[in-house]
């Protein structure tokens, strides 16, 4: 793809191949490094929420770690985490939201 | 010219240069210009002597009834254009017979492309002399009080004595929630910091001011020299000038000059000090640091919004399906801003 946006006819040809290069950088890198990081955001949510058994299966684990966010979510919004509990809510958000631009775009994660 | 594509809006762009230059006028073959997902915009060239001659017309797709947006945008461009701030001349508006509004206006020579002005070797001079140049459009643009845009239709405005910084985090919250595809701890830790900051953020005392609205680089013409003109009214609105100064700032339109805060081309600072030498007044940084919060999590709603608009069907797009991936990004930036990213001990981008 790469080579493709690097000979393309015009502006908007290379841009097309430029983002199927980089979403297929993403999908890479997704496959190669998702299932680590998100076991370890669902450690850290067991930090903040209560700790809870990794569920079987890729589709399962993803459901509820969807909903343990939405959790999460719901106890920042009503302030559980203002005060002494911030530091290690901050530390989560920062290590979570770095795995993710890990994937998404690993230049900005430097 | 040869028209360059066979979009559906050739016929509106048409219909709305006769419309406002009148039957009788003679103009040539309009072509496309390039850019914009939300428009299509027409360059023709009026052929007879009269007026302008060299003119733009931008037409929104029919359906998305803009006829306000677009005529707020006019009458603001109308008092901008009088003031001496450099922009397109807005000409006339109108509604095609078959739904599109258009908006038409003389033609602005320049350059568009962000990454070009950024980085590219023959716009040197243009980098050096542009910061003082937008801040100079800005602070002409802040003086533009209310009572100078009454024309403009449906303003979105704080109420007396509110504070804008306050106001707008109600928009943005509004359409942020709409668009959530699923929960971000790290953009709720955000809002809670900035209701922290309202709490105790001091209130400018002025009055408030019409702001751009999207204030940035990539909405600007440009030469080897300068600035040419501020493009892109068409969210402009009623605040005060730190939102602007901030927009201009948000991480996303550095084009990979991450280093230069501001806009790719100097540091956040020297940005806010310009702008302070060309308006005679004192900005607020505590003021400006919310604010910045504030527009990096409306980018991210703008990623979301996007990224929607494929998952739901309305758009099949890959660059849109994307562009969600990239909420990511400016995440992190929202924890460097809020110092969580010092706190950690690491300094990330």
């Amino acid at each position: 793809m790469r080579d493709r946006a690097a000979n393309a006819r015009d502006r908007w040809e290379r841009f097309q191949f430029q983002v199927a290069a980089n979403s297929i950088g993403v999908l890479l890198r997704e496959s190669q490094l998702e299932d680590g990081f998100i076991r370890e955001e669902w450690r850290g949510l067991d930090m903040l929420l209560g700790t809870e058994p990794l569920p079987e299966g890729q589709a399962a684990l993803t459901n509820r770690l969807n909903q343990r966010n939405d959790e999460l979510v719901t106890h920042i919004r009503a302030g559980r985490f203002d005060g002494d509990s911030e530091e290690q809510l901050v530390r989560h958000l920062y290590e979570t939201v770095m795995n993710k631009v890990r994937i998404a775009s690993p230049n900005e994660a430097v | 010219m040869a028209v360059t594509d066979a979009s559906d809006t050739l016929h509106a762009a048409l219909e709305g240069v006769r419309q406002v230059l009148g039957p009788g006028a003679a103009f040539g073959q309009p072509w496309k210009l390039a850019g914009g997902a939300m428009h299509d915009s027409w360059a023709i060239d009026r052929m007879d002597g009269g007026g302008a001659r060299e003119l733009v017309i931008r037409v929104s797709p029919a359906g998305r009834a803009d006829h306000q947006k677009t005529r707020r945008e006019f009458e603001v461009l109308r008092v901008a254009f009088r003031r001496g701030i450099r922009c397109p001349e807005p000409i006339g508006i109108g509604q095609c017979t078959t739904g599109e509004d258009y908006l038409v206006m003389a033609r602005v020579s320049g350059d568009a492309n962000p990454r070009q002005l950024i980085v590219g070797e023959r716009n040197a001079n243009a980098r050096v002399n542009i910061v003082p140049e937008l801040a100079d459009a800005l602070a002409k643009i802040h003086l533009i009080s209310p009572d100078d845009a009454a024309a403009a239709p449906s303003m979105r405005a704080p109420g007396a004595g509110e504070d804008p910084l306050a106001f707008e985090r109600g928009v943005v919250e509004e359409t942020y929630r709409a668009d959530l595809l699923n929960a971000h701890p790290a953009i709720e830790w955000a809002w809670r910091w900035l209701d922290k900051q309202l709490r105790t953020l001091s209130p400018t005392g002025r009055e408030h001011c019409v702001v751009h609205g999207d204030f940035r680089v990539g909405n600007m013409l440009y030469d080897d020299q300068g600035l040419t003109a501020v493009l892109d009214w068409e969210g402009t609105h009623i605040g005060e000038p730190e939102e602007d100064l901030a927009w201009f700032c948000t991480r996303v339109w550095r084009f990979g000059r991450s280093e230069l805060e501001a806009g790719g081309l100097t540091s956040r600072e020297a940005w806010l000090n310009a702008y302070e030498q060309a308006s005679g007044r004192t900005v607020s940084r505590e003021r400006v640091a919310a604010w910045e919060v504030l527009q990096n999590i409306r980018w991210c709603q703008i990623t979301m919004m996007q990224a929607r608009a494929h998952l739901d069907g309305r758009t099949t797009s890959h660059e849109l399906a994307a562009i969600g991936r990239r909420t990511a990004e400016t995440e992190l930036e929202i924890l460097r801003l809020t110092g969580v990213v010092e706190r950690m001990g690491r300094r990330a981008g």
